[in-house]
């Protein structure tokens, strides 16, 4: 217990989110890591104006060239330009990643809170939902619902989101389950604040930790699976290319041409540490039991 | 041979069950002795096979790949010679035909047994070519048989007495065939598979003589006459044959057994391969072809092949009924820069359906490569500058290679005409479906010679043909090939009107050739006696091992 005053002036002037930001700020690696993040996804934006060719434009003359003046990163088998790819691909890579999962954080973490503080008979039925729900290949899942809405890429961002929310359900229900008895809860129940407040002020702040560190785990293998959907025909489709499906394609040369896949390799990999160097000073700065000392 | 397989179907997944299977084998083996070596020292082949067989019946298989496996089990009255093509005795030890040239009759060898010890005779060939006419059957390759005498109005139900068919076993070791017109490539198509006999006893055990799908084929139910026999059948895993004790000439075999692998994905084929965990790959990845020509690797065999590689287009999509749009697109591939730059493993431009020096058969030129008056024809069509060209796309089956000529295709057309096309891929089953259901605007396609001979490349565009899958049809083209063609009297007359019937095809273009292809595969040095020909069909008879160490 510290001089009651100034924790007062503490819990009046700086939100949870300030505080945070100001943790964040101290954190180096994470500040690297959003700068990263940033960086590619104002270049993401910007691509269609700053890109050097046109991510279809072929060249087949040429064929693959290793990197050079022309072609910063080489060219691909068509004469593609690879650093124009890479900026293309990076679009759809980051935005499949963010609105996929984006998509999934929405339905989990509500889906998990209601379950988990709710919990009882609602609770039963909806985790049993989610056990079938998960039984269900979701291989088969995408694809029926790719056939039944069509190929549309917007579309199939939100039906990876659609699959991949329930580990995060899951884990936010825990969470929520576990916090619900807690002695704090209890004390702020005792002194009588509504449920509301309770889930925004206690409850919501102490699931942040694993939902971010998940999040972050998520938007890579969203990634990946994007490119593999691709490869089964239902996802992007040539010319257009991401991250993963360059990947793909430069694996099979790779003996030939390694600039086709170390360059997109390089790309994917500085984006997932960026996104787990972010995620780990988010969790920090966000947990609210090292906010008080 | 019809449909060219899949070389691979999703990568991914097939790279999972590669290594799986590698990693089985290898730990199988426990010493450090890999495939080849094993193989080498017990006479098993380790074969790669493309993919897994939709049917090991030959009255329902049409690929490839079927015919790699079918043929080691199976064989017809006549084989071929795999260097010269020409044919040579197989069940039938000899035969004579009629001086008009439509009287074919065989003497069946005294020996001939099935795989269990049964007699086999002329009169099973009469029932399993009843067995191949049956409509139920759905046999894909039943116009193989119509050259015999009402063979056609058999099939097609106008006459229904099997007898009035031109197949007739006289005894039990003479079977005298009569066609309806004369047919220099009679004796080629016996040696197709979907000519052989099939043992009655055991089709009928396990079904209807005309059900499709039946057990018979299945491992421990196969009975058949070829120089092996089927040990197992693991799905997706390996097909195995060994050494069939009754055939004529067992003697003269050399090879224990093979082993049939579904190698979809080449490139974990060529790895495979690289392991010592395969004699014989089915393809080599484009991209690889230049490197092992460069390292001067004497394991890359590349031999021209007696096929064409083209895009079929749907002859009733609205926008490509016009016959000046499809000349528009097939004006603008670039086929010289597709085989040079992309391709690069010595496939020929092609601007016509049949292959060149088809049985000294040189199609007519019916295209080049022209984007100015390609864009004048679509502006003719109503598309000045490709502008309210309505969206179309290319359907190829899910593989690498055809992704690479289907990407460069699309630039091509937006480039010359500046239409947009997307390309979608289905999975080698669901792609044939779409294909032969019409549901597609431009579909990638494969042909391979079944027999050496330009009718086999031209009568698949007859109307409604079970290959023709465009919706094209004309009837001045059918009399031509169905009618004309087989009553000439010389065989300079004969392909003139087969170049007559090509150009019609190619003025109306409802299929756009693109190369000629090649075969690409990796040969280990101790696989002997295997001979290149332009159909790239292998005699397992004759091939042997011979590993350097022994």
């Amino acid at each position: 217990m510290s001089n009651n005053e100034t924790s007062i002036v503490l819990e009046k002037g700086i939100s949870l989110w300030e505080d945070a930001w100001i943790k964040l700020r101290k954190n180096r690696m994470a500040l690297i890591g959003l700068g990263l993040l940033v960086f590619l996804c104002v270049v993401s934006l910007l691509t269609p104006w700053i890109a050097p060719y046109g991510y279809e434009e072929q060249n087949l003359l040429l064929g693959a060239t290793p990197p050079s003046a022309a072609h910063l990163l080489g060219t691909d088998i068509f004469g593609r330009d690879m650093l124009t790819r890479i900026m293309w691909g990076g679009r759809v890579s980051l935005m499949v990643g963010f609105i996929a999962t984006a998509v999934a954080l929405a339905i989990g973490v509500i889906y998990g809170a209601v379950a988990g503080f709710v919990g009882g008979r609602v609770d039963m039925v909806m985790m049993r939902l989610v056990d079938i729900l998960y039984a269900l290949p979701f291989m088969i899942f995408i694809i029926l619902l790719m056939v039944v809405f069509g190929r549309n890429l917007l579309l199939l961002f939100f039906a990876i989101g659609a699959v991949e929310w329930l580990t995060m359900a899951r884990i936010v229900r825990g969470q929520v389950m576990s916090l619900r008895k807690q002695e704090f809860v209890e004390a702020a129940h005792s002194l009588g604040l509504s449920q509301w407040i309770i889930i925004r002020r206690h409850i919501i702040p102490n699931t942040l930790g694993p939902v971010i560190v998940y999040t972050t785990l998520t938007i890579p293998s969203v990634m990946l699976l994007e490119a593999f959907l691709s490869f089964l025909g239902l996802g992007i489709q040539p010319p257009q290319s991401s991250w993963g499906l360059l990947i793909n394609y430069g694996v099979e040369t790779m003996e030939e041409y390694p600039w086709l896949l170390i360059f997109p390799g390089i790309a994917l990999s500085l984006t997932l540490f960026a996104l787990n160097f972010l995620g780990d000073g988010l969790r920090d700065a966000l947990d609210p039991r090292t906010s008080k000392d | 041979m019809k449909q060219r397989q899949p070389i691979s179907k999703s990568p991914l997944f097939s790279t999972l069950a590669m290594t799986l299977i590698m990693s089985l084998l290898l730990s199988s083996c426990g010493s450090s002795e890999s495939n080849v070596e094993s193989g080498n020292r017990t006479g098993t082949l380790h074969w790669g096979n493309g993919t897994e067989p939709q049917s090991l019946d030959p009255h329902i298989a049409t690929g490839v790949p079927e015919h790699h496996v079918i043929t080691s089990l199976m064989e017809g009255l006549v084989r071929k010679d795999s260097k010269t093509l020409a044919p040579k005795p197989g069940v039938a030890e000899s035969w004579t035909v009629s001086e008009d040239g439509r009287v074919y009759t065989f003497k069946l060898r005294e020996n001939a047994r099935w795989s269990n010890g049964d007699v086999h005779n002329a009169h099973d060939f009469a029932w399993s070519w009843w067995r191949a006419l049956q409509p139920a059957l759905g046999n894909l390759y039943a116009y193989m048989y119509f050259p015999i005498a009402n063979a056609q109005k058999y099939y097609q139900g106008e006459i229904t007495d099997f007898n009035e068919v031109g197949v007739k076993a006289l005894d039990d070791l003479t079977l005298q065939v009569t066609l309806a017109n004369p047919t220099p490539y009679f004796l080629q198509l016996l040696d197709h598979y979907s000519m052989f006999p099939v043992h009655q006893a055991t089709v009928e055990k396990f079904g209807r003589a005309d059900e499709r799908g039946t057990r018979w084929t299945y491992e421990g139910n196969l009975v058949a006459n070829g120089a092996f026999k089927l040990q197992s059948w693991e799905i997706n895993r390996a097909i195995v044959v060994v050494r069939n004790t009754f055939y004529h000439s067992n003697d003269s075999v050399k090879l224990n057994s093979i082993v049939f692998y579904p190698t979809e994905n080449v490139t974990t084929e060529e790895r495979m391969f690289r392991a010592g965990q395969l004699h014989y790959t089915n393809d080599v990845p484009i991209d690889k072809v230049a490197t092992y020509r460069a390292d001067n690797n004497k394991a890359l065999k590349v031999t021209p092949y007696l096929g064409t590689y083209f895009y079929r287009i749907n002859v009733n999509v609205p926008h490509l009924q016009d016959k000046q749009v499809r000349r528009a697109l097939g004006m603008t591939i670039d086929r010289e820069q597709l085989t040079e730059h992309v391709l690069k493993a010595g496939q020929i431009p092609a601007y016509a359906m049949t292959p060149p020096n088809t049985r000294g058969y040189y199609p007519p030129v019916g295209l080049s490569f022209n984007p100015e008056a390609a864009r004048k024809l679509l502006a003719d069509a109503g598309y000045p500058n490709g502008e309210g060209f309505p969206s179309t796309e290319i359907l190829y089956n899910t593989n690498e290679g055809h992704r690479k000529v289907a990407v460069a295709i699309q630039q091509m057309w937006r480039e010359h005409l500046n239409i947009d096309v997307k390309l979608l891929n289905q999975e080698w089953k669901v792609y044939l479906d779409s294909e032969s259901n019409g549901d597609y605007q431009i579909s990638r396609a494969g042909w391979i010679g079944d027999y050496v001979d330009p009718n086999n490349f031209l009568d698949m565009f007859i109307c409604n043909g079970g290959n023709n899958r465009t919706g094209w049809c004309n009837e001045e083209y059918d009399r031509l090939v169905l009618e004309v063609a087989p009553r000439a009297k010389t065989h300079e007359e004969r392909l003139a009107i087969f170049g007559q019937a090509e150009q019609m095809l190619m003025d109306d273009l409802p299929v756009l050739p693109i190369y000629t292809y090649t075969s690409k595969h990796l040969v280990n040095p101790a696989v002997k006696n295997l001979v290149d020909n332009i159909l790239d069909q292998p005699s397992y008879t004759e091939i042997y091992l011979q590993g350097e160490s022994n």
